[in-house]
């Protein structure tokens, strides 16, 4: 199997979510690579996952005012904030036939090359059933996977130096509003790359990067032009749209 | 009536059940953290409820998630028919 690379990019939301979604569908019927893509998000943005409430989660008002971003994702999972300055972002898309077929498996295949990079830059990371990777038992990556037409996607990130207090300005916590416990709660169950290795975001990229390709026939390269067309469509008729992001 | 219950499901995520429901189940929400393959299951479930007896026993509402989920070939991933049915009934009351 030959991978496609797609280096660090920076998009929108409904964007990144359109063209994780056109890749799927061009790998699905074989006129793209199996493609690894490594992104951000400008303006900082909130994900939810595909079974999730966005009013539920997220306070779309507040994120409306301060120009966050937000959009349901196709992948199950929990809600995200993607700031723009604090994670890099990473899609895997693949056909099933090629990756583990159990879904814990295929997690753990994909969180590896995660770990593997993290260990590059001196952080013990491991991988945490069902889709988290860990460093002393604290959340540093989280991950989503969906299965659809032979293709498989899984994206996630990893957090470089997320403002913790900024996400809960924009996420509604569970019987809790916005205080200093449930605040010091989430600190204590989510970490950052900046809290145990002092290199640049830019060294973080080249080590998953690295992690993600080592061992693997590759070529850089960038999404084509049918791509492109058929990701801003998506991204217009989809993840911009009220009905897909209020569905639930 | 309308009626609300949350629980972490037991090593998996968190699952919110939103249900309307008078003699009968009018309309459910399984809303949650959770993975299903493929996503489309949890519709054909929540279509699945709608008619049922308020009543009905957790045992029973397990049954009938469990057989739609083998229908749809579904994979769940951090939740369960018997989590969903246990919460349903909680929601309901």
């Amino acid at each position: 199997m030959r991978w496609r690379i797609i280096a660090l990019e920076t998009h929108d939301a409904c964007f990144n979510m359109a063209a994780d979604h056109a890749i799927s569908e061009a790998v699905s019927s074989g006129s793209s690579d199996p493609t690894i893509r490594f992104y951000k998000w400008h303006p900082s943005a909130v994900s939810i996952g595909c079974f999730q409430s966005m009013n539920d989660e997220v306070d779309v008002q507040r994120c409306r005012e301060a120009g966050v971003d937000y959009v349901r994702r196709r992948t199950g999972g929990g809600a995200v904030f993607h700031d723009e300055g604090g994670e890099i972002t990473y899609s895997v898309i693949a056909p099933e036939s090629d990756m583990p077929k159990g879904i814990i498996e295929s997690y753990r295949l994909i969180c590896g090359w995660i770990v593997d990079s993290l260990a590059a830059i001196g952080i013990a990371a491991s991988f945490a059933p069902i889709n988290d990777i860990v460093v002393d038992g604290k959340k540093i990556s989280g991950n989503a996977q969906t299965r659809r037409d032979g293709v498989l996607v899984q994206h996630g990130t990893v957090l470089y130096n997320t403002d913790l207090k900024r996400m809960f300005s924009l996420l509604k916590v569970d019987n809790a509003k916005l205080s200093d416990k449930a605040i010091k709660s989430v600190e204590e169950r989510v970490t950052k790359v900046l809290d145990y290795a002092q290199i640049s975001q830019e060294e973080l990229y080249a080590a998953l990067l690295s992690g993600f390709t080592k061992g693997k026939d590759f070529h850089m390269g960038k999404l084509g032009d049918e791509e492109i067309a058929r990701a801003n469509a998506l991204s217009k008729e989809i993840y911009s749209s009220e009905a897909w992001n209020f569905s639930r | 009536m309308e009626g609300i219950a949350k629980q972490k499901v037991p090593g998996g995520k968190l699952l919110i059940i939103k249900v309307s429901f008078g003699d009968s189940i009018e309309s459910v929400r399984i809303l949650g953290d959770f993975f299903v393959y493929p996503e489309s299951a949890v519709q054909e479930i929540e279509t699945s409820l709608k008619g049922v007896d308020s009543k009905a026993s957790e045992v029973s509402i397990a049954e009938l998630v469990g057989s739609v989920a083998v229908r749809c070939n579904a994979e769940m991933v951090g939740v369960t028919p018997e989590a969903i049915a246990q919460t349903l009934r909680k929601a309901i009351g």
